[in-house]
């Protein structure tokens, strides 16, 4: 069977035997550059071992897992809604659209990081600035597909469903809402990413609790073995979300071809 | 089940403006005409004869430009909210939505006209079943056939019974037996309902063999013979067919058609 028929039985939840064996080599590899470090001339606490990275793992606080988690979800679930809200606004007024549509290209265009130091110079409380950091960025990505989205829907179903003569309210749920799900599930996949990426940044430079915030101070500690335990917990927690959205995404679109 | 307002088409008038040159377009000159409540009309012209336009204002998705179409004492445009669940359409793709199943699709119009969950699924239900389609109730529409599809469309149509229904080319996608298929269940459930039904279609067999009237629309559905195919006997369809198809193609009545008694249409009225 292809790789990709593979893959696409079950998406975001199978481990197939090709994963495990370039991950296995992977780790062969950097077990051995890890023993030969000093011969090498690199310093040892460069490279630290698989077991060093395993005992770095064990000291890991869940605490901190559940507030980088509970910041990218919360900031994930409040950028969807604005961006769905802004959408359906933009869909129906092609004037407010007008307005808005150069402000979004404007957010999208500034970097992460002028946004984290905006971020910092205005407001006070940390959670706010990384929520609004996180918001900024993931806000406009919701709202640019959920809008593309909509204005592919086909004409023909479009017109189907208005001679039926529908409330606005229905026309939207009935139609809209179950058209751009498939776009919707490929939007939180690409958001779930940028979160995690983003949220560990915002952490790295304002925050005291956080994934980001234990990266730091394990490079203050000269710690690359904690820096690899927090980083190998981000790689999974990203995984992890995604397997998530996929497995839901199979639920709910299971009447496509 | 009560009886249908009658339709009145008066001095009806459709421009459109051209996007890219901003050229006027006559999609309709001006058209009169009459249906009868229950009469099945079927409407035939060549592509671009103004049919489809015809059929929006109909719907009331697009206004006249000039002149009304009346259904009783009513507008389908201006009291658009009046025909929720009085006007049904089946297009000529079947135009289902993909996300649900052919219960569901059956179900849509009903639950936008708002009735019990319980009542909805009986009646849809009801439906599929007539048009056959009992067994496949939770398919979706990938998993069934063209012509299962546009059964699930007339399903859908019939569900809300409504007082009118319209029928673009429902059947002209489908092989030969199946559109004669379906436009024989489509008729017999449109009588049995006692709907106004008004089809759409290109081809001449299909418009002689179901309409109780067939109305021929010249370029800008300008009205050039309004047929009472009851009043001929079968043994003449051929002619009618042929006088039908001269009248399309000379884009003016054949004489055939007056000698053989056929209602002259209306002349205009400036």
């Amino acid at each position: 069977m292809p790789h990709e028929e593979l893959g696409a039985s079950a998406p975001g939840l199978k481990f197939p035997r090709q994963t495990f064996i370039s991950l296995l080599v992977f780790a062969i590899a950097w077990q051995a550059l890890s023993y030969l470090a000093p011969s090498l001339g690199i310093p040892p606490f460069a490279v630290p071992s698989l077991v060093r990275i395993a005992k770095s793992i064990g000291t890991i606080t869940p605490i901190d897992i559940a507030v980088t988690l509970a910041r990218v979800i919360g900031a994930l679930i409040a950028s969807f809604l604005l961006g769905l809200a802004l959408a359906m606004a933009m869909y129906n007024s092609e004037t407010l659209e007008k307005y808005l549509h150069p402000i979004i290209r404007l957010f999208m265009a500034v970097p992460v990081v002028s946004w984290i130091l905006f971020a910092v110079l205005w407001f006070p409380g940390v959670e706010f600035r990384i929520g609004f950091v996180l918001v900024v960025v993931c806000g406009p990505v919701f709202l640019v597909d959920t809008l593309d989205a909509m204005r592919s829907v086909p004409r023909e179903l479009r017109h189907m469903m208005q001679s039926f003569r529908p409330t606005t309210l229905q026309y939207f749920i009935k139609l809209m809402l179950p058209a751009i799900v498939p776009t919707i599930f490929t939007s939180w996949k690409v958001n779930i990413s940028l979160a995690i990426r983003v949220v560990t940044i915002a952490e790295l430079v304002g925050a005291v609790t956080g994934i980001g915030h234990q990266l730091s101070v394990a490079q203050e500690l000269f710690s690359v073995s904690d820096v690899f335990a927090w980083t190998i917990v981000l790689v999974a927690l990203l995984f992890l979300l995604e397997a998530i959205v996929s497995r839901v995404e199979t639920r709910l679109l299971r009447w496509r071809i | 089940m009560s009886v249908p307002p009658p339709i009145e088409v008066r001095g009806l008038r459709k421009l459109f403006r051209q996007t890219t040159s901003g050229q006027e377009v006559v999609a309709i000159e001006r058209l009169d005409l009459t249906i009868a409540p229950r009469e099945v009309v079927a409407i035939v012209g060549q592509t671009g004869c103004g049919k489809s336009t015809f059929f929006d204002l109909m719907i009331g998705l697009e206004a006249p430009t000039e002149g009304s179409i009346s259904i009783g004492d009513k507008t389908p445009h201006g009291d658009f909210d009046h025909f929720r669940g009085r006007i049904a359409t089946v297009f000529q793709q079947d135009r289902l939505l993909p996300w649900r199943s052919a219960l569901d699709n059956a179900k849509l119009p009903l639950e936008l006209i708002g009735i019990p969950e319980a009542e909805q699924r009986e009646r849809a239900l009801s439906w599929l079943k007539r048009l056959g389609l009992g067994h496949f109730i939770n398919a979706f529409p990938h998993e069934l056939s063209g012509g299962m599809r546009q059964r699930v469309a007339i399903a859908r149509a019939f569900a809300v019974q409504p007082d009118i229904l319209l029928a673009d080319e429902a059947f002209g996608h489908l092989d030969e037996v199946t559109a004669a298929e379906l436009r024989e269940t489509f008729l017999a459930l449109a009588r049995e309902c006692g709907s106004t039904a008004i089809l759409i279609t290109h081809q001449l067999e299909e418009a002689i063999g179901v309409g109780d009237r067939v109305v021929v629309f010249g370029k800008s559905a300008k009205l050039l013979a309004d047929i009472h195919v009851a009043q001929w006997p079968k043994s003449k369809y051929a002619l009618l067919r042929e006088a039908i198809q001269s009248t399309l193609q000379s884009n003016k009545p054949d004489p055939r058609l007056k000698r053989l008694g056929v209602k002259p249409a209306r002349k205009k009225k400036n």
